[in-house]
């Protein structure tokens, strides 16, 4: 599954073989879900901005070049489609919060249950962060994007990634040492 | 590496981007350096504690979503292929009369471009020597004396004021309206006006005919204003 066949699918589907869109769709669309639920922290509408990016390819395929790995170009569709989401409503409940209000079906095995607490904290804290902040944690520690990657979907300095990189872990860390109760763990 | 330095690589060591020369000297600087292992410890226990977030699977209904709206989306790929295109319609029409020859039509363009050129320049050439242009411009000037003449002859003070001023505002006056303004500073029973045709002629060049009559009438003038501004004109100035 390398990066190239990705380029030359998306290359097909911008040439008009739009049911090549589905090979890349079953390729990613659970990383752009998970992406999406780290930012919003919600199921439901993680699953609407999934819907919402492919959406987009097929309406702005005729604009690939196939210059940038389909990779980053698609990350930055799911960037902006994050961002007109977030324009468009501004009172989207935070991970905790959903995390928090639906309780899983099943009871809670006893030794999950500290498991599951830290879940709760980690994302309320990654909440806590501005979203820029929030986005390079997630693309780093999570979709295993390179710096380079990150850089260049950022439009920024590889540099500039590493230091975002530093500062919101340690924000982070902070944000969690306040959410467990100063305890430090 | 000062601690600063080393610093600036702890986003590396966490991310796994890092050499192992680099790793090492991270290594042996944090043994040493307190400060340095607390902050590395405390972001190194942060970023592992991230592992505990699963990977979530979506619901069925994504996949159901996307297949129904990239079904719907080539169903209307297919049917605007399918619909008639005026543009199209309009190029099979032509290509029945005139099939496609590129070289033949780019000569005929390039020889319809080179013959259109050749008549507006031949016609423009026409039109400036003989005549329609000429004779035009030649109307207006006509247009132009009379309304002066006619202005100057005006009853009306006003009038016969504006006409000297539209007279002295165009480049050449004929010989008509030099008559008409040496009548006014010799005989118009108004000094104004007899001032203001005084400053027309001012502003003209000095003909003798212009010279001879201010001269004469200089002796005739009544109003020591004119008489002054008689000998200030250049005509009689430079005498």
């Amino acid at each position: 599954m390398n990066k190239a066949t990705d380029n030359n699918l998306m290359e097909q589907v911008r040439d008009g073989n739009i049911e090549k869109l589905a090979i890349l769709f079953e390729r990613y669309h659970v990383m752009l879900y998970n992406f999406f639920l780290r930012l919003t922290s919600n199921r439901n509408i993680s699953e609407d901005l999934v819907q919402d990016v492919f959406i987009r390819i097929l309406k702005y395929r005729s604009s690939y070049r196939g210059q940038d790995k389909f990779i980053i170009w698609l990350y930055r569709i799911a960037r902006n489609t994050h961002i007109d989401y977030l324009r468009k409503r501004k009172d989207y409940i935070s991970l905790g919060e959903e995390w928090d209000e639906v309780p899983s079906q099943e009871p809670t095995p006893p030794e999950k249950v500290e498991q599951a607490q830290e879940i709760v904290r980690l994302s309320q804290a990654l909440a806590k962060l501005p979203l820029k902040k929030r986005e390079v944690i997630i693309l780093s520690r999570f979709q295993n994007l390179k710096y380079k990657e990150i850089a260049e979907l950022l439009d920024c300095q590889i540099g500039t990634v590493k230091a975002l990189i530093h500062r919101s872990i340690k924000e982070l860390g902070k944000a969690y040492f306040e959410l467990s109760g100063g305890i430090a763990s | 590496m000062k601690c600063n330095q080393i610093k600036k690589r702890f986003s590396d060591f966490l991310t796994g981007e890092i050499d192992k020369a680099t790793r090492k000297e991270i290594e042996e600087h944090v043994t040493a350096c307190g400060s340095c292992r607390d902050e590395l410890e405390s972001l190194s226990a942060i970023w592992t504690k991230l592992g505990v977030l699963p990977e979530e699977q979506p619901s069925a209904s994504v996949r159901t979503r996307f297949y129904t709206a990239l079904e719907k989306y080539k169903q209307s790929l297919e049917k605007e292929k399918a619909r008639p295109n005026l543009g199209k319609l309009l190029d099979a029409w032509l290509e029945r009369w005139a099939p496609r020859r590129p070289v033949f039509q780019f000569s005929l363009a390039l020889m319809l471009l080179v013959v259109g050129l050749a008549a507006g320049y031949f016609l423009r050439a026409g039109l400036q020597e003989g005549g329609e242009i000429a004779r035009l411009r030649q109307e207006v000037h006509l247009v132009r004396q009379i309304a002066e003449v006619s202005l100057l002859r005006q009853e009306s003070l006003s009038e016969r004021l504006r006409g000297i001023d539209v007279t002295s505002r165009v480049e050449q006056s004929d010989e008509g309206i030099l008559e008409d303004l040496l009548r006014i500073v010799s005989s118009d029973k108004n000094i104004h006006t007899r001032l203001a045709a005084i400053d027309a002629l001012h502003l003209l060049p000095d003909y003798p005919l212009i010279r001879q009559d201010l001269v004469q009438s200089l002796s005739e003038q009544t109003s020591p204003l004119v008489e002054i501004a008689l000998t200030l004109t250049h005509h009689i100035k430079n005498l």
